[in-house]
């Protein structure tokens, strides 16, 4: 007993509270409380960057931050920081404060703001959860949870449209959850579920249990790849657009999304591990899903005339950048995996911030409409092109880094081809998202003037509180971009996880 | 045991005292009385519990200091203390909602509440066929009277429940006369030490099964309950869902896990477990559509006792003692969920003047606790971790898992898991309908909401005790 009352063993837990029970206090703040609940949030936010920051320092000391109780016999619940983990808690905290301030500007005067924010913060505890998850049944719990506590957010305009993109979203979300449940189960009928170990558990097993680890395999990552939206799973990602912005934001960048790609990461190296998912001939056909993905969704994004749903069949192809560089199974693609996580959180949700805000302002939903809007919006428009700029892989922004590495490991390991894919994909990125740019930046504004301005004679271009969040992420984006060679950045740490997982 | 026997007891004492009492008693004060009995009851029944688990055993008493075989034996298992408490506690907590909540309900419940509980505390702790057959009797015969507390529309869904029951009561007791003419005892220790595969035996003990098994409302022989329990009074159908189908569960499971020879449960476990697999699926499809949401929840506990029915039927086939865990897991999470699931549906009827599903719109804004309470029970019905329904689930899987064969079976659980998933989020989807609000009649009932909300929280709280509770049921369970 004397293990669960250290400070490293409490740290994990006490970072879940700390969005946990703000959530819980802003469900019985009442509506019109709006200090109040801004308060709590903040106080949350301010804790949790506080403990990320300090577990941060723990763990490039070497700490371990372990916190275990019984659940299941030889299952118990672990919360276990590590260095991977950190780098998820780490993006989605410091989202969290961004979408957050975003979210108070963007739902100003608007009902039921109670609900939303303690939903908020609920989803970003069962991210941090996931993040947290020690090993596989604790992190079937979070990534439940987060299904659960995200549906609210995407039906919360309680509209015919919403209730639409919701069900689907809980048809897709549910089924996912259920097969990995089952992987899960199955995994531990063979093997047990001891912690996430660097290198995998299964290696022992893979002589009497061949089939059966395959068969686990594919359930588990069919349900992780709901969520990730691997093609042919990806339906739900495009229709969950009808969400107010932030929730858009969130899911894209942080909280669903990339909980998928998370897991897929979690159980390609810590459960498996590299060597036996490649000796039980895993890594391949999960290579090529993620190819058809990225290749497909761009296509599909090409498509689209609504600024989110091209976004949203963006989100779908680049996150199939993390699938695919932990498919290359070789430790410079790993790399590149796991930076883009952190990468395409940044860049994806300044895309996001900023289509809301020329919707918000401008009323501006559709490519055409986007005519001259730099001369109005210069500050969005900016950020919308880091964003964009990033996604297509123009250096220093962030995006051009995962998409070096991935490169790099995919030579490494001898798959030459790969490179042709992302050369292809960075064209097809440039020819959905340049003719954004130009028409921004280079179209003529509607001679009569825009249709509807909100926020006409305001200081700003638009409301403070959503220009700040996307000049804020755009600015990361490339500051990850420009200092990736410090031992501080996303990519620093990266290397840093790969060197342990690639280890033995 | 002296503790049983006090938890058995008092709730007996009290029903007589009640009826006699008659009129001069406010019912005010019944109410008060029966909440305090059952409490009581719950207090012996936690003592009850900490005797069994510091004997790590069974114990037996036979009553009247007969000789085994002439005496009627009362038996004291883990599972049965766990039982008794969870009968105790769920009488408490309806009790609660049936007497303070504005859900109003007649003198009579209170009698005939204390009177069920007794006869589901006998039942737990009998072990004798016979004595198990007057507890099955009192319970059904209870059961009847309270379906028809709810006025003339229940009358005609309890008078077919009275006869189905009595047809069912019939067919149980003709098994147990033939028991009796070929053993010669009614002692299930006894019982289970002699019995053969013969023809006498199979007859009897399918009789038994088909007149328990309507009894339970299990797939095939399902189709009284939903009326039924839909008409009751919103606390009779919490009580009725919650506990009284589990009543001849328990039989059947001592029938075909103690008293049948081995091989002939090897033969009938593969039909059980069907019917179970079919039975979740089918419910699950009728609750599906169902218009109406107590109806609705009705379904749900057919489909429910599907998981129930599959874990008897493979406890049968392949004898394994986890089999028993996943069993009464499931029984237990059940019953928590379905007491919230009936509450709620009762407080959202009342408030928002509506027994129609899509009367719900808007019900996450006009009826936050409820509806909340509803989602959470809902959550362990599809066995979401970490609640009770998901470590039921759990232990469930992890045999049919663990070998390629017994996969067929998983993939029953599979799609059971995701038609309740599909039933439960109809109802949760349409409460977030914000666009044609259903007004409420009247103001929440917050008393009646958050007891709604507490045994839903209690099965999400199974988790944090689920290593000890499968150690605690599969230690010496029978």
């Amino acid at each position: 007993m004397s293990t669960l009352f250290t400070w490293t063993s409490l740290l994990p837990v006490l970072i879940i509270l700390s969005s946990l029970i703000p959530g819980l206090l802003i469900f019985a703040t009442p509506e019109h409380a709006r200090t109040r609940r801004t308060l709590l949030n903040m106080t949350g936010i301010v804790i949790k960057l506080i403990l990320v920051a300090l577990m941060l320092a723990g763990v490039s000391q070497g700490l371990t931050f372990r916190f275990e109780i019984p659940f299941l016999p030889s299952a118990p619940l672990v919360l276990h920081g590590d260095a991977l983990s950190l780098q998820f808690i780490a993006l989605s905290s410091i989202l969290w404060l961004a979408t957050t301030i975003y979210a108070i500007g963007y739902l100003e005067g608007s009902p039921l703001r109670s609900r939303f924010f303690g939903y908020f913060s609920l989803c970003v505890s069962a991210t941090v959860g996931l993040a947290l998850a020690g090993n596989l049944v604790t992190f079937l719990l979070f990534y439940e949870l987060l299904t659960l506590s995200t549906f609210p957010l995407v039906v919360h305009r309680g509209t015919p449209a919403a209730l639409k993109a919701g069900r689907v979203y809980l048809a897709y979300t549910l089924g996912g959850g259920t097969l990995l449940m089952m992987g899960v189960a199955l995994l531990h009928s063979l093997v047990t579920t001891p912690d996430f170990t660097a290198g995998g558990y299964v290696l022992a097993q893979i002589e009497d249990s061949s089939l059966g680890l395959q068969i686990a395999f594919i359930l588990m990552i069919a349900g992780l790849g709901v969520k990730a939206a691997l093609v042919p799973l990806h339906s739900w990602l495009p229709q969950a657009m009808v969400a107010p912005a932030p929730v858009s934001a969130l899911l894209h960048a942080v909280a669903v999304v990339k909980a998928g790609a998370f897991g897929i990461i979690r159980v390609v190296y810590d459960v498996y591990g590299v060597e036996a998912s490649t000796l039980l001939a895993l890594t391949q056909p999960l290579l090529w899903l993620a190819a058809v993905t990225m290749i497909y969704a761009s296509i599909r994004a090409l498509q689209q005339q609504d600024i989110k749903r091209r976004l949203a069949f963006s989100t779908v192809s680049q996150v199939s950048y993390i699938t695919l560089g932990v498919a290359l199974a070789g430790p410079i693609a790993a790399v590149g995996a796991i930076v883009h996580l952190v990468h395409q959180g940044l860049m994806k949700v300044t895309l996001f911030f900023c289509a809301g805000n020329f919707a918000e302002t401008l009323g501006i939903h559709k490519v055409q409409e986007m005519d001259g809007l730099g001369q109005r919006m210069p500050w969005t428009m900016a950020a919308f092109s880091v964003g964009a700029l990033g996604m297509i892989g123009v250096p220093p922004v962030a995006g051009f880094i995962s998409k070096i590495y991935l490169g790099m490991g995919a030579l490494e390991v001898g798959q030459p081809w790969v490179v042709l894919l992302l050369a292809g994909s960075a064209l097809l990125n440039a020819a959905y998202f340049l003719p954004l740019l130009y028409r921004g930046w280079f179209g003529k504004p509607p001679a009569d003037g825009w249709q509807k301005d909100n926020f006409k004679n305001h200081r700003f271009e638009t409301h403070w509180m959503l220009l700040m969040p996307a000049l804020f992420t755009a600015l990361l984006s490339l500051l990850v971009g420009i200092f990736a060679g410090s031992i501080l950045s996303p990519l620093g740490w990266s290397e840093f996880i790969v060197s342990r997982e690639f280890a033995q | 045991m002296t503790y049983a026997l006090v938890s058995l007891s008092i709730p007996l004492l009290s029903a007589l005292v009640l009826m006699l009492a008659g009129a001069r008693l406010s019912k005010r004060n019944a109410g008060i009385m029966a909440i305090l009995t059952s409490l009581l009851s719950l207090v012996a029944a936690w003592f009850c519990l900490l005797d069994v688990a510091a004997a790590n055993q069974s114990i037996l008493l036979n009553l009247g200091g007969w000789e085994n075989g002439l005496a009627i034996r009362l038996r004291l298992s883990p599972l049965s203390s766990l039982l008794l408490l969870f009968a105790a506690f769920m009488h408490v907590l309806i009790g609660i909602y049936a007497g303070f909540s504005r859900q109003s309900v007649s003198r009579d419940f209170w009698t005939l509440s204390c009177v069920l509980h007794g006869s589901l505390a006998a039942l737990w702790l009998s072990a004798d066929l016979f004595n198990l057959y007057i507890t099955l009797e009192l319970l059904g015969l209870t059961a009847v009277a309270m379906v028809a507390l709810a006025g003339k529309k229940a009358y005609k869904p309890a008078s077919n429940y009275l006869i189905l029951s009595l047809v069912a009561s019939l067919f149980y007791l003709l098994g147990v006369a033939l028991v009796y003419g070929r053993y010669g005892s009614l002692d299930v220790v006894l019982l289970g030490l002699q019995t053969q595969s013969d023809t006498t035996t199979r007859i009897a003990l399918l009789v038994m099964t088909a007149g328990l098994m309507l009894k339970a409302a299990l797939w095939p022989l399902h189709l009284w309950l939903p009326a039924a329990h839909a008409n009751a009074p919103t606390a009779v159908s919490a009580l009725l869902s919650g506990l009284v189908v589990k009543g001849p569960i328990f039989i059947l499971w001592l029938l075909w896990s103690e008293v049948a020879p081995v091989d002939l449960a090897q033969q009938i476990g593969p039909v059980l477990a069907v019917a179970g697999m079919i039975a979740l699926v089918a419910g699950g499809l009728s609750a599906m559509r169902s218009p109406y949401l107590k109806t609705l929840v009705a379904y749900s506990t057919v489909a429910q006792l599907g998981y129930a029915m599959m874990a008897l039927g493979l406890l049968m086939t392949w004898q394994l003692p986890q089999m028993h865990v996943a069993l009464w897991l499931f029984v237990i999470a059940h019953g928590l969920a379905k007491a919230t699931l009936f509450l709620a549906a009762g407080e959202m009827q009342t408030t928002l003047g509506t027994k129609r599903v899509s009367g719900l719109r808007g019900a996450t804004q006009t009826v936050p606790v409820a509806m909340f309470a509803f989602a959470v029970a809902g959550g362990s019905l599809i066995g979401l971790p970490p609640s009770g329904g998901f470590l039921a689930k759990w232990v469930l899987l992890e045999p049919m898992l663990s070998s390629p064969q017994n996969w067929p079976w998983a993939f029953g659980v599979l799609l059971g898991t995701l038609v309740s998933a599909a039933y439960i989020f109809r109802v949760v989807a349409i409460s977030f309908d914000r666009a044609r609000i259903n007004p409420p009649d009247v103001r929440p009932d917050r008393l009646g909401h958050w007891l709604a909300l507490l045994p839903a929280l209690m099965v999400w709280g199974m988790a944090l005790i689920g290593e000890w509770l499968i150690e605690f049921l599969s230690g010496g369970g029978v």
